[in-house]
Parts: C-alpha cells; structure tokens; sequence
C-alpha cells in the first residue's frame, strides 16, 4: 500500500527513474535505499523527502504555518486514519467535514502532500461510502472529488464517482 | 500566445480579470496604467486612441500585432488559454454562463451598495436596501453551486472564477461583514481560495476581507465630487441669501441624477468624480439670450412662424454670434449616408458645447455630387471651438464666415437654415437633408 502511494507520488513529481523501496517490520514501513548516505524512513518522511528532492518545497507548505498544518495532516493520516476501526470511521469523517467547510485544500490555499496522503488513506472509506453517507460529509465529498481530478495524483487508485445534486437533500440540514 | 498592452487606470478590478488570465495563460501583458504611457482623462480622449476605442473607455487592449479590443471580458477571453476558457463546449458554454452572471447578477447591486461608502457616488438609502437584497440573491445562488464543488466549473480555476471572483472583490473587501457572509460559507471558502492563487496574488496581492461593514462616509463623497459652479445670475439676493439656495439647489440636482447612479459602472464614476474643466465660457458677461428657450420653440413649435420671430427678437447681438460654415472638401463627399454621419459625429464629440450653441447644418444634392454648409449660433464673438480641446476635431474642415446680424444676407440664411426650406442661392444644390445641433 505505501509503496505503491511513494510510486504514484513519483509519478506525480515526474522522476524520471523510480527509487528503490524495502519493507520493514510488521507494519511494513517504507524505507528509501539512498546511494549517498544513510536510508529515509517512514511514509511521511520519505514524502517530504521526494517533494524536496523535486524541487516542489510548497507541496510541504509554503510558509511555516502551513508546513506545520501540512505535517499535522501527514501525521494524523499515520495515527488516525490507517488501519483505524470500523466504528471510527464516521468521527473521521465528521471531523474532517467540519474542519473542510471552509477550506479548499487542507493546508492553507495550496494543494499539498496532505491533501495527496489524506486522499490516498481516506479513499479506501469513501468507496465503501452509499450514496446517501457521502452527502451526509458534502465537505469531505467535494473537496474527495477535486483531489481526485488534480492532475497526476490518482494513479493507482479506481475514481470514485461523486453526484453533484443531492438526492437526499431532506436529510442535509 | 497573445502579447501586447492593457490600458487601464491603477486598481481597476475590470482590469484585474485580463491581468489574472494572463497570469494562468502566460500571455505577455504590458500594463499601461499611469503617465506617461496611459493618463486616465486623457489618453483615452486622444482621437489615436479613440479610433481603436471608439467608447473611450478602460481596460482596453492592444496587441503587438494591432490587435485591438475593449470590453474587459472579450479582453479577458482572448488572453485566456484553453483551460480558463472550457475546454469542451459544456465547459466553455458555463463559463459563458458565469461571466454573465457576473455582469448582470452581481455588478449592478454590488456597484450600487459598494461606490457610495467610496465616496464615488451618492447615497440613496432605498437604491442600498434593494442593492443589497440584489447581492444576497446572488451569494445564495453560489453557496448553493459551491455546496458541491471546489470552483464554478470543472475541477479546476476558470474564466469563470477569474471573472466572479473579481466582480465581488469589492464586495467583500468592503461590506460583506462576517455576520453577513456567515450564510454563504461555501461563497467565502471559493473566493478566499481564489484570491490566494498565486496567479491571482500576482495582480491582486493580499486581499483582506472586510471586517466591519463600510457606510457612506458624506465627507469622503463631498471631497471626491468636483466643486460645482453655481451660475451667479441665478442668486439675485445678498450673499447669505445666496448660500441655502445653493444648497438647495445641490440638494435637488443630487435627487434628479440618483437613479442614473444606478447605472453608472465604476469607468464612468472615476471619469465623473475627475475634476470638471472650466467653463469655457465663463468670462463672458451674462447673456439675455436664453439658448433653451429657443431651442424649446425651435423644437416644439414653427419655425416660421413662432421659433424665427422668437429668435430674432430675443437674440443678444453682444452674447452671441451668427457664423455660416461650409465644408471645405465637398469633392471627397461620396454616399450621402456618410456625409450625414460625418455631421452628427461632429456634433457627438461637441457634445459639451451644446449649452451655449445651436447649429443647423445641411447636406445638399446627392451621391458623389453634395455639399455641406450650416448655420451656427454660439456665445461669444469669436469661433467657439479654440476654446477647448475636445471640440478641434472637425472645425478646421470647414470655411468659417461670420455672419452680420443685421445683414439681409444673415436674416436669408438664419431663414432657409433654420426651416430647411427656401432658395440656398450660393448652394446651387437641391436641398437633401439636415441636422440640427441642439
């Protein structure tokens, strides 16, 4: 799973010829094998790491607030979001309609690698989503689907098709 | 991919829309907005200026090539590139949709609310009640669309949003307090959203949202507005009589003009709030000629009968002269179409001089064999056109003669000019048609 979200991210940042990953441990953590010094650990780390090497420091944020917003979204998606249980999943999403009531992208107004990570961790929760759970979080849907149309972040994952009119619009409030 | 110059005054949010789709395209945008490349007042009167934009207004743009557009949103377009303008029909046809909305559903209330706590236009308390209806309507139609999506059209920023965004900045650098955007979450998060783009942050830099609603500051209005000469022969009495009629008289010109405000876009607020130019005519003694009233007779009654009489009794010989002008190169008239517009277009840009002259001008014969020749009365002794610069266009086409206006010869032509009928001996041409300056 996370090897496979660090490739799409690759892709994403346009690197030419792709790193070289290993597991390790139970939860199987990434670990980057780097030529020049010691290896990068950590899903989170190695991202940060990637988006640096590109060139692209404002998907780790742009000013020192957002970069902190930015790793507290990357950090909860570790802690919270992966392997969490199923009766948890409503409060995530809750939480995270709220806090995208008024926001566009999670961290400031630019698109950032929370918003790539947080879509590849909640993406398996919104599939399992019926139609009428997904515009009980509108938030989460709307902001779900943009992420999904940003170019080159959806790779190795199925689009999930999301309806612009409420059907249930009784049950929004 | 487009490149060339954008005339425009500093901080025009019509222009910003233009400015901003060149940011996303890559067009080269050069900005002509302050001396000694675009004067606003006067560059854009200059007739160079006039020819490639004939309303005079701004933004305009002018391409490398010649290329030549006005109205901002055709300007806006062209600058695009095929994602801000839609990419399918669907897409490009919504974008449509928005910049009309814009236009018609947003400007007009927020121009109404927004320019009075300016201090560009007048207040009108009812004209701010309704605006403000007009612009929640607005807001509750886009909180509505923004419910589901992240920008007005597709997934990613737009015309559409350039253009939206951009028609309510003033509206929520101003008025849209939070207590009166707290409905429209969905508006607020879009727009904030937008204008911290970086291709937006470029040519809008930091926008702050209003924080506390502005009112109409009456002070700032009465410092933006020209000082207005009050004709001294109205006020007979003393000067303390003189100052509450003055106000009076504001008061009233104030009310009569309120509902054009309306309709004022902000081009036309900041030309009207520019200093008004002197009267050219103001060092001349008054006049017991009153050119309305003529022009009323003259209009509403006949000629002959009522209007000349009228004229001839009533004319200031000391206020006013009587000029015969004839135009000098009747051998390039062709279509006799076109030799009439080329009068009604002198008379369009002497618009200003309407106050204090009465022309009649006629065409005679017919295509390709015409000639144009006119009676005109205006104040003073002397051709009033020197006077000012707007009104030098047209003059020096034609032969200027001053008339005697005791002369028999003056009374014949004030005769067959003025009633479009008689003789016209020094013609030698049928009568074709006329226009009348009034």
């Amino acid at each position: 799973m996370a090897l496979r979200e660090l490739s799409s991210l690759e892709k994403f940042l346009g690197s030419n010829k792709p790193n070289k990953y290993r597991t390790q441990g139970d939860k199987k953590v990434p670990v980057l094998q780097n030529n020049k010094g010691r290896p990068v650990v950590g899903l989170v780390t190695i991202a940060c790491h990637l988006a640096k090497e590109a060139k692209r420091p404002e998907l780790v944020g742009d000013s020192a607030e957002s970069r902190a917003v930015v790793q507290q979204w990357l950090e909860h998606r570790i802690t919270k979001v992966d392997g969490c249980k199923k009766e948890d999943i409503k409060t995530i999403l809750k939480d995270l309609d709220h806090y995208l009531q008024d926001k566009v992208y999670l961290a400031g107004n630019q698109f950032t690698l929370a918003d790539i990570f947080m879509y590849y961790g909640i993406h398996p929760l919104i599939v399992d989503l019926v139609i009428q759970e997904k515009e009980q979080c509108v938030n989460v849907t709307r902001w779900f689907n943009h992420i999904q149309h940003y170019p080159g972040v959806r790779h190795h994952l199925p689009h999930i098709a999301i309806l612009r009119n409420s059907i249930y619009s009784s049950r929004q409030h | 991919m487009a490149a060339g110059t954008l005339y425009t005054y500093q901080e025009n949010w019509r222009a910003f829309k233009a400015q901003i789709a060149a940011q996303y395209s890559g067009a080269r945008l050069k900005l002509a907005s302050s001396p000694p490349a675009f004067t606003f007042g006067q560059t854009n009167r200059t007739p160079a200026f006039l020819s490639n934009f004939p309303l005079g207004k701004v933004p305009a743009y002018q391409g490398d090539d010649g290329f030549c557009l006005f109205e901002s949103n055709a300007i806006a377009h062209y600058l695009s590139n095929d994602a801000l303008r839609g990419a399918t029909p669907q897409a490009a046809a919504q974008v449509l949709q928005w910049v009309s909305f814009a236009d018609s559903e947003i400007i007009p209330s927020a121009s109404t609310w927004v320019f009075p706590t300016l201090g560009i236009i007048q207040f009108n308390k009812q004209g701010t009640e309704q605006a403000k209806e007009g612009v929640k309507r607005a807001l509750a139609v886009l909180n509505h669309h923004l419910t589901t999506r992240t920008f007005l059209v597709g997934e990613r920023v737009s015309l559409a949003d350039i253009t939206v965004a951009c028609s309510m900045l003033w509206l929520y650098k101003q008025v849209l307090e939070p207590s009166f955007r707290q409905p429209y979450p969905n508006v607020t998060r879009w727009f904030v959203t937008c204008v911290n783009q970086p291709q937006f942050k470029a040519v809008l830099g930091e926008v702050k949202l209003c924080e506390k609603m502005a009112q109409y500051d009456a002070k700032k209005f009465a410092e933006m507005q020209p000082k207005k000469e009050t004709p001294a022969k109205k006020e007979k009495g003393g000067k303390e009589a003189a100052k509450p009629q003055e106000k009076k008289e504001k008061k009233k010109e104030e009310k009569k003009s309120a509902p054009q405000e309306e309709e004022m876009d902000d081009c036309e607020a900041v030309l009207a709030a520019e200093p008004k130019a002197k009267d050219p005519f103001a060092d001349l003694p008054k006049s017991t000629f009153v050119m309305d009233e003529f022009k009323r007779k003259y209009s509403n009654e006949d000629t002959l009968k009522v209007a000349l009489p009228f004229f001839w009794e009533h004319f200031d010989r000391e206020g006013f002269s009587i000029w015969y002008c004839e135009y000098k190169y009747p051998q390039e008239l062709t279509y006799t179409f076109m030799s009439c517009n080329l009068i009604s277009g002198m008379y369009q840009r002497l618009d200003k001089l309407r106050k204090n002259a009465f022309a009649s001008v006629l065409l005679f014969g017919s295509d390709n064999q015409s000639s144009i020749s006119g009676i005109w009365v205006f104040r003073g002794q002397n051709l009033a056109f020197p006077l000012c610069p707007d009104w030098q266009i047209d003059y020096e086409s034609y032969d200027w003669r001053k008339l005697d206006p005791n002369s028999e010869e003056c009374k014949t032509m004030v005769k067959e000019y003025f009633a479009w009928e008689g003789d016209f001996k020094h013609v030698g041409k049928a009568f074709n048609q006329g226009k009348v300056f009034k």
